[in-house]
């Protein structure tokens, strides 16, 4: 079965995933009214900013089993079995956050919801776009990402790009994979900056 | 195979679901000393407040046993473990086994006060005793609540939100005392003060008074407080005077090792009965915690199948929401003055941010955030995996925190 797979090198911080996901998750689905709801509709992916201020994609891996669906105090969390997705019943939900103390990638939040209870604060994150792929879509951060760094793929497919890609690397006589242009030079200055920091730290510490 | 589960909270219902998973044909008895089916116990205290009715506490639906195919005794309390024939007994019945899960949790530490029997006067543990808190607060006025610690906290809390006035007895300066610092303890005292709750450190109450139900309590600064309610939060004990102390072995709690089983082979122990190795502390611990009894539930049904999992320990933790002010703490918060231990604070006065990290070498040990809680559970999870961090600290306090961050140096382009 399709899955999102996330290949963080490959995020450029664009940050587009982010009002894609918010604007499918809204009453009207378009991006220019979406903007004017209330409640305003928020993303289910997060893009972080790593220390050099790349950006890595950040959302909900639907692990099995689900450390937030065995915290959750009222059961309010499950698991879609057609989809294999893990999803937040905003009507059972009492934001009491123990989803948020024990999900380790940190992709729950907590805000008023087009699909919670008016007026009520419940706890959200991603859902797998389910309804649009009952209809044949692509989750709408795959949709939106440009750079390759969310796809919806058969994962074996994915981890077989990859185990070609290191063997690649580690074979003698190959030449190096050509990065786009660029990339190399996206966020060097910082990162120098950063080594050098944090060297600098790590050598008081000793 | 017969599986017998003492207990009915959620330690031994995930187990039973584990095994059922593992075993289809087995069969699963489940004894439990509460008529309830199944509830959260840490949602009595939104009943006490008022905002969730009873029906939202039962965590599985009713038709939960016959789905299972469990057979549940409930309402009835186990009272002795015969080990050599392999049988347990409620003084009612005797029901024999293969494999034992003691799940029976953890009872309040009772308190010798005159004036107990009183009405009104009740410890918050079980649904059954909020029902009979709801039936007095008709006409309460004024609240004693005994105890800073989660329960007294809590009960505190949800009479303070039922509009009467509440006044805590507490040891230490600050409530939460064994769950944050001093530093967050005293943000959320004054949160509480704020709202009208009063806080008095070092006091104890030495009798009860009234007639037929509370009316004052006399505290040992020798002074009488009036009070028509009085809640008492003084801990809990782990439930075991039913087990046999000379064949399975007890500290605080019923000893486990990786696999959840105690020292007689094929008895198993999880939740808040059960004692194994806290990963922060590095030293065995009784972590009475909800999301502990969900994981050992899981990893002594696991056992308890005949699949062989180890369990890496617990981590105290716990996440509150109070009015304006959310607080989210685990592992080692108050570190003693040792050299091993490295401390990272961050201050954010005008937002009410505070976070503050306990370092062991590499590894984190312990976390405090008041406010902007989020991204906890990803320093958390840290802390049970024992990762050892290689990034700046002020990276990982700053507000900035994500997941990302901790893949620096990690994620590698090929």
């Amino acid at each position: 079965m399709k899955q999102v797979v996330v290949q963080p090198e490959r995020c450029v911080g664009c940050m587009q995933c982010m009002p894609a996901c918010a604007t499918v998750h809204s009453r009207t689905g378009q991006l220019y009214t979406a903007v004017m709801e209330t409640p305003l509709p928020k993303p289910r992916v997060h893009v972080g900013a790593g220390l050099t201020g790349e950006g890595f994609p950040n959302r909900c891996r639907h692990c099995d089993p689900a450390p937030c669906m065995m915290a959750c105090l009222p059961g309010a969390i499950f698991r879609d079995g057609k989809f294999d997705t893990v999803l937040i019943d905003p009507d059972k939900c009492i934001n009491c956050a123990s989803c948020a103390m024990t999900c380790p990638f940190g992709v729950i939040r907590y805000h008023l919801d087009t699909f919670a209870p008016p007026g009520k604060t419940v706890a959200v994150k991603c859902d797998n776009c389910i309804v649009r792929q009952e209809n044949g879509q692509v989750p709408a951060c795959v949709e939106a990402c440009m750079s390759g760094a969310l796809t919806f793929e058969e994962p074996s497919v994915a981890m077989k790009r990859k185990t070609d890609a290191v063997t690649r690397s580690v074979s003698a006589g190959m030449e190096k994979e050509a990065q786009p242009p660029g990339f190399v030079l996206l966020n060097a200055v910082r990162k120098s900056q950063v080594e050098l920091r944090t060297a600098k730290i790590e050598a008081l510490n000793r | 195979m017969k599986y017998l589960i003492l207990g009915n909270g959620v330690a031994g219902v995930t187990a039973a679901e584990t095994i059922r998973q593992f075993d289809p044909a087995g069969d699963i008895t489940m004894i439990g000393d509460e008529s309830f089916p199944p509830y959260s116990r840490p949602m009595i205290s939104l009943l006490l407040e008022g905002s969730i009715s009873s029906d939202k506490l039962p965590i599985r639906s009713s038709g939960f046993y016959d789905e299972f195919k469990i057979q549940p005794v409930l309402g009835h309390r186990v009272t002795g473990i015969d080990i050599a024939n392999r049988t347990v007994t409620t003084g009612r019945a005797t029901y024999g086994f293969d494999k034992l899960l003691i799940a029976t949790g953890a009872d309040p530490r009772p308190v010798k006060t005159d004036g107990l029997t009183l009405g009104n006067i009740s410890y918050m543990r079980t649904q059954a005793h909020v029902r009979t808190m709801l039936e007095g607060l008709d006409g309460a006025r004024r609240a004693l609540v005994l105890g800073g610690g989660l329960v007294g906290f809590k009960a505190a809390y949800g009479l303070l939100r039922r509009g009467l006035d509440v006044t805590m007895l507490i040891r230490s300066g600050y409530p939460l005392s064994m769950q944050v610092d001093r530093e967050a303890g005293m943000m959320i005292r004054d949160e509480l003060v704020r709202h009208g709750l009063d806080v008095r450190v070092d006091l104890e109450a030495l009798a009860f008074e009234g007639n037929g139900t509370v009316e004052a309590a006399l505290l040992s600064d020798g002074s009488r407080l009036p009070c028509d309610m009085v809640v008492i939060g003084k801990g809990v004990l782990p439930a075991l005077s039913f087990v046999p102390h000379d064949r399975i072995k007890i500290d605080l709690g019923i000893v486990v090792d990786a696999h959840m089983e105690t020292s007689v082979s094929g008895i198993f122990a999880a939740g808040d009965v059960a004692e194994y190795v806290d990963i922060a502390r590095n030293t065995p611990w009784v972590n009475a915690i909800w999301p502990e009894a969900v994981s050992q539930g899981r990893i002594a049904g696991t056992n308890m199948a005949g699949r062989r999992v180890a369990y890496r320990g617990s981590l105290s933790r716990n996440v509150i929401r109070i009015f304006d002010m959310d607080i989210m703490a685990g592992g080692v918060v108050n570190p003693p003055p040792d050299a091993l231990y490295k401390t990272t604070v961050y201050k954010n006065p005008q937002r009410k941010i505070y976070r503050k990290l306990v370092f062991q070498g590499d590894a984190l040990v312990g976390m405090v955030m008041v406010n902007d809680i989020e991204q906890g559970g990803v320093l958390l999870s840290t802390i049970q995996s024992r990762t050892p961090l290689t990034i700046p600290r002020e990276a990982l306090i700053d507000l900035g925190l994500n997941y990302g961050r901790l893949l620096w140096r990690s994620v590698a382009v090929v």
